[in-house]
């Protein structure tokens, strides 16, 4: 959302960091995965707090956390859960087994 | 000794300082009964917890929550397997680990070390995080936030004066912690300054989110000899919260917290007046304060000096003098200085701090030595005093 310019906010402007620019890990796009790897986890706990907050007010409810821990779920559940398990690893993990060998410039193949 | 990126790191001086913040933390408790009810127009979407607003959304709380707590992780895996990374480069070039390098030395050692710039590297990400959630957060809710601060500017307790006009000089100017905008750049820099530095203190001091360790520094301040205490002032103040302290130390006492940054002392107005403590906040330079001279018993700042040019930290100090009255204190908090070698693994975390964590003025700060030079400008430093903020440099000084 845009400030409206004429209303007053003292602030003046700043000499920016160049941070953003920086490479420690000799290849920027590693840098720049290991910041997402960082980003990622923040989102993720922000999710897992937030289930702790809704499964307390369940407890208030009546649900309690020894009947979310002993739910034994439908065999139709167990299976419709087994594959959304393999493919969330799949999106998540499957990337750790690309063989990558050809750089970016590299050419087609003959065809 | 701590020098600044310690404050991000495990400290010998944070078991002493954890033990004297449980008795603070009682006091802490005692004055939270008092937090006065939120002025109309405040933007309290979730309530307070004790003395600080709670973040106005779970996920953005949550967020800093994880912040935090990566902190203390990387103070300590992160930084000890980056410490055993530098101890392999240092075999490996044949230094002793205690032979005093300079910033330029140390930085050529790390710059293609894996070990070590991973744990760099995260640290800097995970700072990225705090900042870019707390800043997304407030420019998307702008108009609130504005509006809380427009109804608290003119109303007390306390008050508070702007200079719309003030020369802002350039050396205020950098994102110092790579805090967008920095202390002067940014409208809610004292929101973005107060929630995000919430987790600096974390794996050294503990927690401050009650303003337990300004708190416990305001409480260490030595008196004048003859216990006259009427007038108060500290410079660079940032968003009060030693003013504030200082202020409920000594409520028969006339408090001033100055700071260039018009946002952050908006903000610290803002704060207090919701607090209930009545402070007198300016947007002023330290070294332009515009008191009258000799009109403070007790002058103080709170880990300002080595964000100064040294220049400006010596006409800081002549400044502090001449408000100061004979008798009165100066007692400026901040890290132990004087030095421009050390060991490598020590250096490394100053120099570090300094380049990538946007501590501008840090090396220069630390090239003077500042017990000396409040020494030489009209100040008996007392021998053998207790440091107001354990682990720091210790600066009891008393005017001629």
């Amino acid at each position: 959302m845009a400030i409206d310019k004429n209303r007053p906010t003292y602030a003046v402007e700043a000499i920016p960091s160049d941070i953003t620019n920086s490479v420690f890990l000799g290849n920027p796009a590693v840098d720049n995965l290991l910041s997402c790897v960082i980003a990622m986890n923040a989102e993720m706990w922000a999710t897992k707090r937030r289930m702790k907050v809704l499964e307390s007010l369940l407890a208030k409810k009546g649900i309690t956390q020894e009947m979310i821990e002993g739910y034994v779920p439908t065999a139709a559940e167990t299976s419709e859960w087994e594959k959304e398990r393999d493919r969330f690893i799949e999106l998540a993990m499957g990337p750790l087994a690309n063989d990558g060998f050809r750089t970016i410039g590299t050419g087609f193949p003959k065809r | 000794m701590i020098g600044r990126r310690e404050l991000f790191g495990a400290t010998a001086g944070a078991l002493v300082m954890a033990q004297t913040l449980k008795a603070d933390a009682a006091v802490a408790a005692e004055k939270l009964k008092s937090y006065t009810a939120a002025p109309k127009g405040s933007y309290l979407p979730r309530g307070t917890d004790g003395r600080l607003a709670r973040l106005a959304t779970l996920d953005l709380e949550s967020h800093q929550d994880f912040t935090l707590g990566f902190r203390l992780m990387h103070s300590k895996a992160l930084r000890a397997a980056s410490a055993a990374a530098f101890e392999r480069v240092l075999e490996r070039e044949g230094i002793d680990p205690l032979t005093p390098l300079t910033g330029e030395q140390v930085r050529q050692l790390v710059e293609t070390e894996p070990g070590i710039n991973i744990a760099s590297r995260a640290w800097l990400a995970n700072q990225q995080v705090t900042w870019k959630t707390l800043r997304d957060h407030f420019h998307a809710n702008a108009d609130a936030y504005l509006s809380e601060m427009e109804a608290a500017d003119k109303s007390g307790p306390g008050t508070l004066e702007l200079a719309p006009n003030l020369d802002i000089p350039t050396y205020a100017r950098h994102e110092i912690h790579i805090q967008p905008g920095g202390y002067v750049g940014d409208p809610f820099a004292g929101h973005i300054y107060h929630y995000g530095t919430n987790s600096f203190y974390i794996s050294v001091i503990g927690h401050n989110e009650q303003d337990q360790v300004h708190k416990g520094s305001a409480a260490r301040l030595p008196l004048p000899e003859d216990g006259k205490v009427k007038r108060i002032l500290d410079m660079g103040c940032g968003i009060g919260q030693m003013s504030v302290a200082l202020k409920e130390r000594f409520p028969d006492a006339e408090v001033w917290g100055i700071d260039v940054g018009g946002p952050m002392v908006r903000y610290a107005h803002m704060r207090a007046r919701r607090l209930g403590v009545e402070v007198n906040f300016a947007q002023r330079l330290a070294e332009l304060s515009g008191f009258p001279d000799n009109y403070f018993d007790l002058v103080t700042s709170y880990i300002m000096h080595h964000e100064l040019p040294g220049e400006i930290t010596k006409k800081v100090i002549d400044e502090a003098r001449r408000v100061t009255r004979p008798g009165g204190v100066y007692y400026p908090i901040d890290f132990n200085s004087g030095g421009t070698k050390m060991p490598a693994r020590m250096m490394y975390s100053r120099w570090y701090d300094h380049r990538w964590n946007n501590e501008v003025w840090s090396f220069e700060y630390h090239a003077l030595n500042f017990t000396n030079e409040i020494g030489a400008r009209g100040f008996n430093v007392v021998k053998n005093a207790k440091p107001a903020l354990p682990g720091f440099g210790v600066r009891h000084s008393i005017k001629v």
